[in-house]
This record gives C-alpha cells, structure tokens and sequence, in this order.
C-alpha cells in the first residue's frame, strides 16, 4: 500500500484492513511513530535508542491487542494508553527515578504559558530556557504528564480521560492544579509575566 | 536506517505474532463484572446480616441490665459483619475499576452504587427470606470461635438477671390460666405469673419446650411476675451439642 493510499483510510478502517492482512499494519505504525516518538520523549528519560526500543514494544504490543480496540473510543487515546502503560511499565522495570518530563524551552509549552486564561499575562513575555527549567523541575510528575497531554499533545479532556484511564472529573481537577502549582512556582521563583 | 515498520512487520511474520481472540477480552471484561456483581451480592449478604442482628438486638433491655449501656450497645454492634461488609465494597471498587471502562467512573459513584445494591438486595434477602437469621447461626455452628460474638450464646447472662426484671429459660409446663413453669438457662426452675396485661410478642399461646425471654419483675423467691414475654432467639450450637 502507497503512502498515499494509507492516508486516505481512517485508523478504524485501518485496524479493519489490519485484521484481514497485516501488511496494513505499516500504515498504523507510519502514521503514529512520529506522534508516539515525541510523546515517549515527553513523558521519559528516555533517549533515541530506548525510545526505538520502546516504539517497537509499543507497536508490538498494539499488533497482539488489535482485536480489543474499542471502537467508542479514538484509536489515538486507544495507542497513546498502551504507549502511556508501556512507559510506566518500562520505568518500573528499571526501578529508575521517575521520568523527567522534558519540555525544554519547547516554543508549544511557552505558548501555553503565555495564552493560557488562568496564567494569562504579557503575552511578549519571553522565558529563557533555564526559567522554564526551573519551574518545571518543581512541579509534581502527575502534574507534568497531564500539562503534556494538554498543552503539547492537545488532547482533550474525554482523550486524556481514556489515555490516562481515570475518570473526566479527575482529570480537569489535575489539570486545574496543575495550573496552581505552576502559577505558584512562578510567583515563588520571582518570574513576572 | 531501516525503517521501524519494515522491522516491525518483520518481526511480526518471523515470530508468526497473531492479534488475540477478541473472546479473550469479552471473557477477561465479563470476569471483572461478574466479580463485581458477585461482590455486591456478598456484601449484600453481610448486610442482610447486619440489618438481622440491628433488628433483632434487645436495644430496649440494655438500660435494664447493664451499668454502661452506651458501651453495651456498642460492643453489641456487629463489627464483623460491617467488616466484611466493607471488604466486599472494596473488593466491588477494585472489580469495577478492572472493567474495560471502569476507569470512566468516580470512586465516589462506584462506591454509591456498590453500597445502593448491597443495601437493597440485603434488605430484600432479610425482609423477604430472612436470609441474615439462618446465616449467622450457620456461621455459628460452623465456625466455634463466632459464638463469643453470637447473641443466642452470649446473651444468655444478659438476661438471667431477675433481680434487675430479666429472666431467660426453657417452658417446662404450662399451668392454665396465667403461669407456666419454667427452667432457666442456669437450671434453675421459676414459676413464671402472667396476667391480661402481659404482652406476648409472636408465639401466643405459648407451649412446653419453647424457649423465651421475660421482662418483669421477681416477686419472690422463684417466683417471677412478666409484663412482656419473646421467643428466645436461636438455638446456640456450643450449648445445644452439651445438652
């Protein structure tokens, strides 16, 4: 199948076509490697060779379990979840610390900072990289995995519910502090908009 | 650099991978909800009991017999019962939020509903069947060490205190019109005076053999006048395998 003709199926008729003969599996992996790639970074320590790994497990994974695929839920909250558990799982299985959450300097993350209505200030507001370091250095892991899924992965409140598999009301709570506790470490770090 | 789909496929082919059953996950999903209906009805049960040992408890006699009835009716209450009552909410949750979309509900809704469907069907099993009675005393003759928490066995010298209007025992001869002879659960023989004012609660006439508990006051010496007169409650394994 042509990279063209992948794109004109939807995930769902996809997984169908998958069903029936796993060649079509490669489109699934094209169309989400890059996504699944970036949100691993995101959410993990992890560095391009463990983030292959990973891809690879996740993918793997996704292949066994095609036939669980929920159709009332988005195939992308459906991958995101078993790349989610996948990290986690991979994280326990090390006994390392906690992922760090690497959002850098990310020009999305300082876009969220600045036009964000609860945080909203001087939206020409510029923050160095190590401003940004700091802040999120200080805010909780349960709290990063959410502003990710918010703010740099744009999913909505129903996705990130289905992804991080807990219930709506939860999640907008998380979301609300994680608000707080950024807009505290700013204040408490003397960084004004 | 080869590209992760061709090495994914590849390995998918070498490895022969095959996607699951789709019944696999039906039957894994059913489990947890059959787990969880199962637990409900447990914890139904359990509160069947509860509402059977609430109902039945002699509330109204403790300010009679004890001299702390604040911590008499206290320990009266049925610990076990509610712990287990408990463990079978928790062990609902836990199944619940296993379901394929559990996760969607909050603790708060799934604990509502699990307690919702407990109280109701305990309330079905006690007020319809009488469930609760039968199972306690089944626990009971099964399980020797519950009888230091089951009333018919430890509510005995609760009410073998005539001096304080108590009295509890086997009817050996009914003596028309108005009293019955009586042996205590001490063995010791009472003659037991009733009048038209005596209120007997179920089992009117009263008859040889049955077992009841009298609240009233001792006139004399073995002699004891009732104003109100109940069946004894179950029988107690420990003392029945004695007699």
């Amino acid at each position: 199948m042509t990279k063209e003709e992948c794109a004109q199926k939807t995930d769902e008729e996809l997984v169908a076509l998958t069903l029936k003969n796993q060649d079509f599996f490669s489109c699934l992996v094209e169309r989400y490697e890059p996504k699944l790639r970036r949100y691993i970074q995101r959410i993990s320590a992890a560095t391009q060779e463990d983030a292959e790994d990973l891809l690879q497990e996740i993918f793997l994974k996704v292949y066994r379990n095609l036939r669980d695929f929920d159709q009332n839920l988005k195939f992308s909250s459906w991958i995101y979840r078993i790349a989610h558990n996948q990290v986690v799982s991979a994280w326990r299985k090390t006994k390392s610390r906690p992922p760090v959450i690497k959002f850098g300097a990310d020009e999305d993350f300082l876009k969220f900072i600045a036009t964000d209505e609860d945080l909203a200030g001087d939206t020409e507001r510029k923050f160095s990289d190590e401003e940004v370091r700091k802040m999120l250095e200080n805010l909780d892991h349960k709290y990063k995995e959410v502003l990710v899924l918010k703010f740099l992965e744009e999913k909505s409140y129903e996705e990130i519910s289905d992804i991080l598999q807990k219930p709506l009301g939860t999640v907008a709570t998380l979301i609300n502090r994680a608000k707080k506790q950024f807009a505290k470490i700013m204040e408490e770090q003397g960084i004004k908009f | 650099m080869e590209k992760l789909s061709n090495k994914i496929l590849q390995k998918i082919k070498e490895e022969k991978i095959e996607p699951k059953p789709r019944w696999q996950f039906l039957l894994k999903n059913y489990a947890f909800w059959a787990a969880f209906g199962v637990s409900v009805i447990i914890g139904g049960l359990a509160f069947c009991v509860v509402l059977g040992i609430l109902v039945d408890n002699d509330w109204d006699i403790y300010r009679l017999a004890a001299e702390n009835p604040g911590k008499k009716i206290f320990l009266s209450l049925p610990f076990l019962w509610i712990l287990a009552l408990v463990l079978f909410l928790a062990a609902a949750f836990y199944y619940c939020k296993r379901t394929k979309c559990g996760y969607r509900y909050e603790v708060y809704s799934i604990i509502g509903l699990s307690i919702l469907g407990s109280v109701i069907l305990g309330s079905i099993f006690h007020f319809s069947f009488g469930i609760g009675r039968e199972m306690e005393a089944l626990v009971a003759e099964k399980v020797p060490y519950y009888q230091k928490f089951y009333s018919p066995c430890n509510d005995r010298i609760l009410w073998l205190q005539p001096e304080k209007g108590l009295l509890a025992g086997e009817i050996i001869k009914i003596s028309p019109p108005n009293s019955f002879d009586l042996k205590d659960f001490n063995g010791s023989f009472w003659v037991v005076k009733k009048d038209e004012d005596t209120f007997v609660l179920e089992n009117e006439p009263l008859f040889e053999k049955e077992e009841v508990r009298i609240i009233g006051k001792q006139e004399e010496e073995k002699v004891f006048r009732a104003k109100e007169i109940r069946p004894w409650k179950k029988k107690c394994p420990a003392l029945e395998k004695g007699k």
